[in-house]
């Protein structure tokens, strides 16, 4: 029997027949998927395929033409401050208040989100140490590394205990030690009930290893959704990886060894 | 290479930095949903905008002070503490305008340097296979290019309305001294532009380190604000010119006669008039001569060295982790409006424009206030100019407040992926807003209880005026913020959004300046009955609007 769908309320993210357009440009068209509870959703995608922009509308930075964004229900294009609310994020680029230090900038972080000064600290703590930030703590974030201005985001986006994360290539940058602590962090954050990853990547060694299901997005229109196997059926082979499934379903394969034998020799 | 790749290189280089002064995509904003082959040109056009406001203001100087000269008798009485020759009024005014140039040039120049840092073209040139003197020629003529317009302004319209004022040899006597105002405002935004670098972006937070980074900047603004000051206190100049004139010779006159830029007035005034006309003595033409011709040896050496400079401006040099004392993990979260403002307060401390903001109307109060102490004849003479401080503390903060806003372009895109209404941001600047004028005020009122004890006047004028503060950035911050929203870019500094700040000013000033003028007819509780009226009215403005 068919496990019992989850209510609209339950359901960390809900994206109906989203539509983005920048002036004549249509960056995303149509779009729907849904990131289940106790579920990480991969969005994959070429460059300029929509990932950003479908990202984007769900934490209200970008607002559509047309569809519906809702984070457990509530509307994320009108209810922005409620869904924004439950919601961590973590964008494409590190764009941070430069000249803010860390500490300062999770301060104003957790003020803007209600903590009370205890967790936010036991909070700040706890991830700056694990992601050996003390000695760059009280440095102007200007004077950090990309990798470590990752970092603060990450921190930054589990701070308040999100129900839902919103990811933007959330890997970029960071040290190998890093990135597994990320990794462990996310498995173990959509184990607790109810809560939901939605996360962006190019990588698709990491997208097959972490995501428990994964959307492929190709010119703003969904291509293909579900696990990888249900996704090695669609393409009718049965060991192939998320790379290839990947080139097939975007038809991004075809010519591909005619335009790498082009360019000759590097 | 030569200089026709510089210019090449510097003509992209340009477009992409007026791109990020107005849309500040490097700094966090995010890309609006209208059509993106319309945003080059706009933000051109929009840079080009506010380079002729600040150039209409730099020649609508020079025609004043121009017509203000004109006609001027070989002596003037009655004005003065004792009689001014003609030469030197010239010389003053004159003097007063090359201030006030290298003054706005200045400001202007701290203004758009952060954003010429932030926008980060020159870090993209650097790894491109370019030789380094055209790198250096490229970055140069960016460089310039923020200036170019009002640089073309001052060093022509100057000349030409002095010269129809005061006679062509006038004309042509002022050109040194504007060559070096010009020159001189380049390498203060240079050195300035270092100095906000080396000592405060880069330096560590907590322990009490953002009261020496404030102190830094304090420093660091008491030059232009000694400008700034020279305008507030002109009456007071112009008094110590004639009584010096009709002194003699003195060390006091020598320092003033020399210190800069006053020679390069007086060389105007000598050739309008004629050089018995200002009083000076045969030695004091000499060091005249010698100081004219330092200044300019020094103007020369620093445009070579502002060539030779500037290309550092682009980076941020690595600078080394020093241990010192952690203040922990220990986060104190602040209420949204509260958080908004100690944020602002903290970039404000690493970023010399927005300092400026705060610190100016602050400085002002302290010279009005010691002006009270020092030059006010009785006692009421001493509550008016008091009174007249807090109104001009008042006044500024009100002026400079849109331009608070223009802190929220850093980070917008993630700083608007947080659950922070309109209405928190709009109230937190609105509080910093208040606090400056607290703050002025309060430095008044503590100079002025030294001349005259009523601290229940002044108390009560202070907080009387307060709501009309609150209401002036109610209406200013909340008009800014739909106006941001409706446009999809924030109103990031002077080559974005000069007009928008402008035009919210008017109505703002006139909001906080009518329960000051209406003390004088109703008393204290006319002015705070008016000012609480403004508040009801303005304050749904700032609270209408929760969307994140």
């Amino acid at each position: 029997m068919e496990p019992a769908r989850p209510g609209p309320a339950d359901r960390p993210l809900a994206i109906d027949g989203l539509t983005i357009d920048y002036g004549e440009r249509r960056a995303v068209a149509d779009l729907s998927f849904e990131v289940r509870p106790g579920e990480i959703y991969g969005l994959l995608g070429s460059n300029g395929a929509g990932k950003s922009s479908t990202i984007k509308s769900v934490v209200g930075l970008v607002r559509p033409v047309a569809g519906s964004v809702r984070v457990f229900g509530i509307d994320a294009v009108h209810e922005g401050l409620a869904a924004k609310a439950r919601t961590g994020y973590v964008p494409e680029t590190s764009l941070l208040y430069e000249a803010l230090t860390p500490r300062e900038f999770l301060e104003f972080v957790a003020g803007v989100r209600h903590l009370d000064p205890a967790t936010a600290s036991d909070r700040a703590r706890a991830y700056a140490t694990a992601f050996r930030l003390d000695a760059e703590f009280e440095e102007p974030i200007v004077s950090l590394s990309n990798g470590t201005r990752q970092k603060v985001l990450l921190i930054a986006a589990f701070l308040h205990a999100p129900r839902l994360l919103v990811l933007d290539e959330p890997l970029n940058g960071l040290d190998p030690r890093s990135v597994r602590i990320v990794k462990d962090l996310l498995q173990r954050f959509v184990r607790q009930e109810g809560r939901g990853v939605l996360f962006s990547t190019h990588t698709m060694e990491v997208a097959q290893e972490l995501c428990h299901r994964v959307g492929i997005l190709d010119r703003g229109r969904l291509q293909g959704e579900g696990t990888v196997e249900e996704l090695r059926r669609r393409v009718e082979s049965g060991d192939a990886s998320l790379e290839e499934i990947f080139l097939r379903l975007t038809r991004e394969d075809e010519g591909l060894s005619d335009t790498v034998a082009s360019l000759g020799e590097p | 290479m030569g200089w026709r790749a510089a210019i090449r290189l510097a003509d992209v280089a340009f477009e992409e930095l007026s791109f990020q002064a107005v849309y500040a995509f490097r700094q966090g904003n995010v890309l609006p949903t209208t059509s993106a082959r319309s945003l080059v040109p706009r933000a051109r056009r929009r840079v080009t905008q506010s380079k002729f406001l600040v150039s209409a203001v730099l020649g609508l100087l020079a025609i004043g002070a121009a017509a203000l000269l004109h006609r001027v008798p070989s002596t003037v009485t009655g004005f003065f503490a004792a009689p001014l020759p003609g030469g030197l009024l010239d010389a003053g005014v004159i003097t007063a305008l090359l201030a006030l140039d290298v003054a706005f040039l200045w400001w202007t120049g701290l203004q758009v340097l952060p954003t010429l840092m932030a926008s980060a073209v020159v870090p993209v040139l650097e790894p491109l296979p370019i030789d380094a003197v055209t790198l250096r020629r490229a970055v140069a003529i960016v460089y310039l290019r923020l200036f170019d317009v009002p640089v073309v302004t001052v060093l022509v319209v100057t000349p030409v309305a002095i010269g129809l004022s005061l006679g062509a040899a006038a004309g042509l006597a002022v050109v040194p001294g504007v060559l070096s105002a010009v020159v001189f405002s380049l390498a203060l935004s240079l050195i300035t532009g270092r100095f906000f670098v080396h000592r405060i972006q880069g330096a560590r937070g907590g322990g009490g380190r953002a009261w020496v980074r404030w102190g830094y900047l304090l420093l660091w603004l008491v030059p232009s604000f000694a400008i700034f000051g020279f305008l507030t206190a002109a009456t007071q100049f112009f008094n110590a010119l004639s009584i010096l004139a009709a002194g003699g010779p003195s060390l006091v006159r020598s320092l003033l006669y020399n210190a800069y830029p006053v020679p390069f007035g007086l060389l105007t005034g000598l050739a309008a008039r004629g050089t018995a006309s200002a009083g000076l003595v045969p030695r004091e033409t000499v060091a005249l001569g010698l100081a004219v011709t330092g200044y300019l040896v020094l103007t020369a050496w620093a445009a070579l060295w502002v060539f030779r400079e500037v290309r550092e401006l682009g980076h941020i040099p690595p600078r080394p982790l020093v241990e010192g004392p952690s203040t922990g993990f220990r986060l104190r979260p602040r209420s949204s409006p509260l958080a908004v403002l100690v944020k602002d307060l903290r970039i404000a401390s690493r970023t010399p424009g927005y300092a400026f903001l705060i610190l100016l109307p602050i400085l002002d109060a302290v010279a009005l206030g010691l002006i009270t102490v020092a030059d006010a004849p009785g006692p009421s003479a001493a509550i008016g100019l008091a009174l007249g401080a807090v109104t001009a503390a008042a006044l500024l903060a009100t002026f400079f407040g849109p331009a608070f806003f223009a802190i929220e372009v850093l980070a917008f895109s993630y700083g608007r992926t947080l659950p922070l209404s309109d209405r928190a941001i709009v109230l937190g600047k609105v509080g910093l807003m208040a606090l400056v004028y607290l703050i002025a005020s309060g430095v008044v009122l503590l100079l002025a209880l030294v001349r005259v004890f009523d601290p229940l006047l002044f108390a009560g004028f202070i907080l009387a005026e307060l709501p009309a503060i609150a209401a002036a950035g109610s209406l200013e911050l909340g008009w800014l913020f739909r106006t941001a929203r409706r446009r999809g870019f924030p109103v990031a500094n002077l080559y974005s959004g000069a007009w928008a700040a402008i035009v919210v000013a008017i109505p703002g000033l006139l909001i906080a300046g009518a329960p000051l003028l209406l003390f004088h007819f109703l008393g204290l509780g006319g002015m705070a009955a008016l000012a609480v009226a403004e508040l009801a009215a303005c304050a749904p403005i700032a609270l209408g609007g929760r969307s994140g």
